[in-house]
């Protein structure tokens, strides 16, 4: 099982999705992909998106206005 | 959303407990902000009785916009972005209920006989306006806002976005200074409609609500479509 984490503090909203989306493609089944972000908007749309694949999705606020969000890719 | 479901991941030891900042305490600044924010308040109302309303309904506009994480932007981009409309069905629903209270608002003025507000504001309607929303589409997609969401997400803190609000103001400015010639050359050519004018005043309200739905529905297709490829 691999941990990849990916820094995407201070990318506005579409940016930090793009890069989830990319990263966790190149990714095997049960990694994990931490996406660090501080943008407000990716806090939802990144979750959805990444639930609505049928990924396990954990929500993880670490500072004030700064957020990890924990993908375990399963399929 | 299944939001509750803590599902457990499994995170390597050297990462889970990493050392944490300890988070400032923000109630005494919170505190300070309403202080404040009350006392500009009573300031306006002094200046003008009415202003206090624009700032309460502002504040409450920031409030909900940013706790709701409601954005423009992504009700527009999502759908192309990653197939999901739930935002999309959002700005619908708002616009759902804020037709039926504009429409009362306006049908109150009319049947007591007083001016209808915010008539100003029914503009003709072009092609110039499918032009510039498109343009406006684009650049709030790479702005990563629309006005709101900008003004927002700087009082979040967010400071890539200082930049964006700063070549809005730009832009602004600049569109103020051009557009006398732009209504006159460009808008003036198209036609203002006011709906209650043509289908009545019931008529408008459900013809809005009906498309509303049918945009709704087809939004709602369009994520399950999506989920079942």
């Amino acid at each position: 099982m691999k941990e990849v984490e990916l820094d995407c503090l201070g990318e506005a909203c579409p940016i930090p999705l793009v890069k989830a989306e990319n990263k966790l493609k190149e990714m095997e089944i049960g990694d994990v992909l931490i996406v660090q972000i501080d943008h407000s908007c990716a806090m939802k749309n990144v979750p959805e998106w990444a639930r609505k694949e049928g990924h396990n999705v954990e929500i993880e606020e670490i500072d004030d206005g700064e957020w990890e969000i924990i993908i375990e890719k399963v399929k | 959303m299944d939001e509750q479901k803590s599902t457990g991941i499994q995170r390597s030891s050297t990462h889970t407990r990493r050392t944490r900042k300890k988070k400032k305490n923000q109630l005494p600044f919170g505190i300070a902000v309403v202080l404040l924010a009350v006392m500009f308040g009573i300031l306006l109302g002094h200046k003008n009785p009415g202003m206090p309303i624009f700032w309460i309904t502002g504040l409450a506009f920031g409030y909900i916009l940013q706790r709701s994480r409601f954005c423009f932007t992504a009700s527009m981009r999502d759908p192309f972005l990653t197939g999901s409309t739930s935002l999309t069905r959002t700005v619908l629903t708002a616009f759902a209920i804020t037709t039926i209270g504009f429409a009362a608002i306006k049908y109150g003025a009319y049947v007591k006989g007083l001016p209808i507000p915010g008539q100003s504001y029914v503009v003709p309607v072009s092609l110039a306006t499918a032009a510039g929303a498109f343009m406006f589409g684009v650049g709030m997609v790479i702005a990563g806002g629309c006005a709101s969401g900008t003004l927002m997400r700087v009082g979040e803190g967010f400071s890539m976005q200082i930049i964006s609000l700063f070549f809005f103001i730009v832009g602004s400015l600049w569109g103020a200074h051009d557009f006398g010639w732009w209504k006159l050359n460009v808008i003036l050519k198209g036609k203002a409609i006011f709906l209650p004018d043509i289908f009545g005043w019931i008529g408008a309200v459900i013809i809005q609500l009906l498309i509303i739905a049918l945009l709704w529905i087809a939004a709602d297709k369009w994520e399950n479509r999506k989920n079942l490829a």
